[in-house]
């Protein structure tokens, strides 16, 4: 059998890919990319279409919904078109609109104050504090987990030490004696102290899968380019990880309400202007626990916590419909391939 | 669509002893709108190795779980599938009550997937899985696990080792070998291969055909081989089927349908098979692409891509034709497909169709 | 693997030491320094001046008046000899009170958190199982209300209906006092009467969470190839259910136990104050409020060393259970 070598073959020229030269297969399909649809071309891809996706799903419609309703309110607040809460205000004990007056139309508390105006009003400084508390522990956690898990040696044990110790510690006590330590009134300085510890256990679970990241070729090749760290980190690990993190962002700011307002309901936290949860703690201390009449000012705070808190659980939800490839592409109208990724799920560390 | 159930197509369907016979099994997941399987009719000889050759995608698969009635939801299978026994009644598959396909899958017809790996529980060890298949089978354990061992130890395996460890403990090669075995652990007259090889390299690919051909022969196997890769199989399959667009397009021994193959898309197919040997002016694919389900051509499916293709092919889905002997071809113009579409085999000097009609791969 | 044990017991110690230096150091930092209170009322009780520095030094096994490296070392060599000082308000060594009240969060803790996790993994694997249906839905939304209500509102509605309004539960306190056989039917029923609510508002808000997240990890196991595979190989359906699929869905949530167990111990010293239930949470609670440090610094402390071992425990059975880690780093839970 005769081998047919390039050497022999006088039309042919020398390749280092071993090809003969007669044939530029590469070449038709190169086309330039002018940088303008390369914009087009992200926006598409990272904006446009999750979004279509995102969207779609009824969950995070909702989700998004809820939380916009509360971040008007909040502006309801700051632009001042609702009275300021004070005592003695109108009559004691008012009941809710449909049987009280639509001038007050949650009714009033034991002291006459406005129980709209006392919810309206701390609107905005419990959505700060919860904001800052999930960017503060998703960002801590999300540097922590990539550099212990990318960098590994030392770096990731003495990282993971330090996160041991904060899990080791029961976060609401800690959180606790630092409030009463400190009496921070700021909100973005609250919702910090709050998560002192929660970044901890979600650091570690990124750093799990930044550890599988790790081995993928992409970073590899990345490497012996002589990529630095940094870039590396941004452009190859991170987008890997956005599905989790932003999953968990949003559960990270619903312990934030939950933490804060049960610690506002001890007393614990000071406070300028009632919030939530001072409101059920007062609630909770005046007679509405004995007294079926008074339950509206038990239940209406509370309904104003756990809208927000299922707002953003349907967020969460809805967003890890929009990670998962197989929903994203029926949505999106296109067949792409069915490929899965073989990444654990992108589940959610629920704690309380 | 056509169905093949005239007794002309029957006789030419027919082999000897079949040990499967397969009529017009049709699947689809739309009520019949498309189908992912097309009314494939084929005998499965006993005894012997059938490669079924297909691209991706062009319903081998399917195929494959359709002989143990394993189509996954909400898939819809439909057609005759027949079974027949050393001793006994002839089975209709279709028509076995739970209970009784339990018994049939793994005892009589046994399978080995694509990728070991995800097919054992991650959580239990290897000897685990073969203890509880042959207790699920009510199969005396003792006996079942030193054949098992037995088993092992012809797939080139300790079963020592391979016994304690876990999935995951193994290599690629040493996972599939012991999937196989685990395949044939109830001692099954039929083995049915998807892919069992692709995920691995070229040396482990080799020496499990080896592997299975010693077993072939050892335990008189009839096995389906199923694979796109038909260098592959060409060395052990006696006889081969192409499947294309859900049906299939041509079968008949090896040697026939590698050597001198009727159907335009077999000949287009072992034309595009790669030779590293050869200058990359030769390489010729395949023009086009497969159809999907829901836009099968009407006549002959692969008459869009056909260069012999005419109003005929356009207009009627052709049967089976004789070509010679056991070997048979779908298409209307499978002489001229002969004698027009040259075949550029591994090995040639020249491109001219190999004299003794076999692969010579050297 | 002996390395691996030496090195994780190893760990739980420096854990524990750390957290200790933790305590000592954040109480310093709470205002009115550590010893106001007890000097106040010490000569509030009429104590001469002179035998008060003598009186906390004995009591609380620190020199108040010694440099603080000092006094940390006082602390930590009293701490390992198992004293914990003496609580201010109570009058009683730390230790005493501790002992007395850690048994009823554990217990309350360990009770909820098995049912969280029991009603949890059978909520979501029937989930999985029946994916789509209206059971599936129902629950999905009942789950993400649960997730939704916070376990301190779920207390004081639990409270409100069934404590104050229809009486049939107590509103406070661990036992009935009146009965005076600690080892009597009577008092194992008031127990759990006392504790049926704190547990009942502990669980059901977590409950719902891990249902989502066992439905989940199940949905995802069973559309894996060794399910399929387990089925053509003619295993049982209820062999594959718990053997094949139930195994596989409930590793993945290891970790979320672990950390659930942090926060719930954290979590008592809320519910113990609405259920006024005396248990490590409540007396932190208490201590923190009356400024009794040495009892705060001893309840924190050992609330802290429950988790620790508890987590300990945990990850040393991990690896048993889930084969693919192996042991050493990777053979933490997490």
């Amino acid at each position: 059998m005769k081998v047919k070598r390039t050497e022999d073959d006088p039309s042919a020229e020398t390749r280092t890919d071993g090809g003969s030269g007669q044939f530029d297969w590469r070449g038709e399909t190169t086309t330039q990319i002018s940088r303008w649809d390369r914009y087009k071309e992200i926006y598409e891809e990272r904006i446009y279409k999750p979004a279509l996706v995102a969207w779609d799903d009824s969950r995070t419609r909702w989700g998004s919904l809820i939380l916009l309703f509360y971040v008007l309110i909040a502006l309801v607040a700051l632009l001042d078109l609702w009275r300021f809460p004070a005592t003695s205000q109108a009559a004691r004990w008012m009941q809710p609109w449909p049987w009280g007056s639509l001038a007050y139309p949650l009714g009033t508390t034991k002291s006459g104050t406005d129980l709209a105006a006392l919810l309206i009003h701390s609107t905005p400084y419990i959505l700060i504090l919860v904001t800052a508390g999930a960017i503060w522990a998703t960002g801590i956690a999300v540097f922590v987990g990539t550099v212990s898990g990318y960098k590994g040696g030392t770096v990731d044990s003495v990282l993971m030490s330090v996160s041991d110790f904060f899990m080791a510690i029961p976060g609401l006590p800690l959180v606790i004696v630092l409030a009463v330590a400190f009496s921070p009134e700021n909100p973005v300085f609250v919702g910090v102290i709050i998560t002192i510890n929660y970044w901890a256990g979600l650091g570690r679970s990124l750093r799990s899968q930044v550890l599988t990241i790790r081995e993928n070729n992409y970073v590899e090749a990345a490497r012996t380019m002589g990529t630095s760290t940094p870039r590396i980190i941004f452009k190859d690990v991170l987008p890997n990880l956005m599905p989790y993190v932003t999953v968990n962002a949003v559960f990270a700011a619903r312990y934030t309400i939950f933490a804060s307002v049960g610690l506002y309901f001890l007393g614990v936290l000071p406070y300028k202007i009632q919030n939530w949860g001072v409101t059920l703690n007062l609630a909770y201390n005046s007679a509405a626990l004995f007294n079926v009449d008074y339950a509206y000012y038990l239940i209406i705070p509370m309904l104003a916590i756990m809208l927000l808190s299922f707002g953003f659980i349907l967020l969460g939800q809805g967003l890890d419909r929009v990670f998962n490839p197989r929903v994203r592409t029926r949505m999106a109208g296109e067949t792409e391939s069915t490929v899965e990724d073989d990444d654990e799920d992108t589940g959610f560390t629920e704690v309380m | 669509m056509s169905t093949n159930g005239s007794t002309e197509q029957e006789s030419k369907i027919r082999t000897d002893d079949p040990i499967i016979e397969v009529r017009d099994a049709s699947v689809t997941y739309d009520d019949g709108t498309s189908y992912v399987l097309d009314h494939a009719s084929i005998d499965v000889e006993r005894s012997e190795v059938l490669g079924v050759v297909g691209e991706s995608g062009s319903g081998k698969s399917m195929f494959a779980s359709a002989m143990m009635d394993a189509i996954p939801d909400p898939g819809v299978l439909s057609g005759k599938i027949v079974y027949h026994p050393d001793e006994g009644e002839p089975v209709d598959v279709l028509a076995l009550d739970d209970e009784e396909l339990r018994e049939f899958r793994w005892e009589e017809v046994s399978m080995v997937f694509q990728g070991a790996m995800s097919s054992f529980n991650p959580t239990m060890k290897i000897e685990e899985h073969f203890r509880e298949t042959l207790k699920a089978h009510d199969a005396p354990v003792e006996e079942g696990m030193s054949f098992a061992r037995e088993l092992l130890e012809d797939l080139y395996l300790d079963p020592k080792r391979v016994f304690d460890v876990y999935p995951h403990e193994l290599s690629g090669g040493m996972q599939q070998r012991a999937l196989i075995a685990l395949s044939l652990v109830l001692e099954p007259e039929v083995l049915i291969m998807d892919e069992p090889t692709a995920a691995l390299d070229l040396l482990m690919q080799r020496s499990i055909l080896m592997l299975l051909h010693e077993l072939q022969q050892k335990y008189n196997l009839t096995m389906v081989f199923i694979t796109h890769d038909l260098p592959l199989v060409a060395d052990l399959a006696d006889r081969m089927a192409v499947i294309y667009a859900f049906q299939f397009a041509e079968v008949g021994p090896r040697d026939e349908v590698v050597g001198n193959s009727g159907h335009p898309y077999t000949r287009a197919l072992l034309n595009a098979t790669p030779n590293i040997e050869a200058p990359l002016e030769e390489m010729r694919p395949i023009p086009g692409d497969q159809p999907a389900p829901i836009n099968v051509p009407s006549g002959c499916s692969y008459h869009p891509r056909c260069p012999l293709s005419t109003e005929e092919c356009e207009e009627v889905d052709p049967s089976f034709y004789d070509v010679e002997g056991d070997h048979v071809a779908a298409c209307h113009h499978w002489e001229e497909a002969q004698e027009e579409i040259d075949l550029h085999l591994a090995g040639d000097d020249d491109g001219a169709v190999a004299s003794d009609g076999g692969v010579d791969d050297e | 693997m002996l390395n691996y044990l030496t090195k994780r017991t190893a760990r739980v110690f420096v854990t524990i030491w750390a957290v200790a230096t933790l305590s000592f150091g954040l109480i310093r930092l709470l205002p009115g320094g550590p010893f106001t209170q007890l000097r106040i009322q010490l000569l509030r009780q009429g104590l001469p001046a002179e035998q008060v520095e003598e009186r906390i030094r004995n009591l609380q096994n620190i020199r108040p008046d010694a440099p603080l490296w000092q006094q940390y070392l006082d602390y930590m060599g009293a701490l390992v000899q198992g004293n914990l000082g003496v609580s201010i308000r109570l009058d009683e060594p730390v230790v005493e009170v501790v002992a007395n009240a850690a048994p009823w969060t554990i217990f309350v803790v360990t009770v909820s958190t098995i049912l969280v996790f029991a009603i949890g993994i059978s909520i979501g694997a029937l989930q999985a199982y029946w994916e789509g249906s209206r059971f599936d839905k129902f629950f999905t939304g009942l789950s993400m209300g649960a997730l939704s209500v916070p376990f301190y509102v779920l207390a004081v509605i639990l409270l409100f209906i069934f404590a104050y309004n229809l009486g049939w539960f107590p509103t406070s306190g661990r036992y009935d006092h009146s009965i005076e056989n600690v080892w009597s039917l009577a008092y194992l029923v008031s127990v759990l009467r006392h504790a049926a609510l704190p547990i009942a508002a502990y669980s059901l808000g977590a409950a719902g969470g891990q249902a989502l997240a066992m439905r989940g990890n199940s949905i995802q196991v069973l559309g894996e190839d060794y399910v399929e595979v387990a089925r053509l190989r003619g295993l049982s359906d209820s062999r594959i259910a718990t053997r094949y699929v139930g195994r596989n869905a409930i590793l993945p949530m290891y970790t979320g136990f672990l950390l659930l167990l942090g926060f719930r111990l954290g979590g008592t010293i809320i519910l113990e104050q609405i259920f006024t239930y005396q248990g490590l949470g409540l007396r932190l609670f208490q201590a923190l409020n009356q400024n009794d440090y040495p009892l705060m610094m001893g309840t924190f402390l050992v609330i802290t060393v429950v988790l620790v071992l508890g987590v300990y425990v945990a990850d040393l059975t991990y690896s048993r259970i889930d084969p693919r880690i192996s042991q050493g780093d990777e053979g933490e839970a997490y």
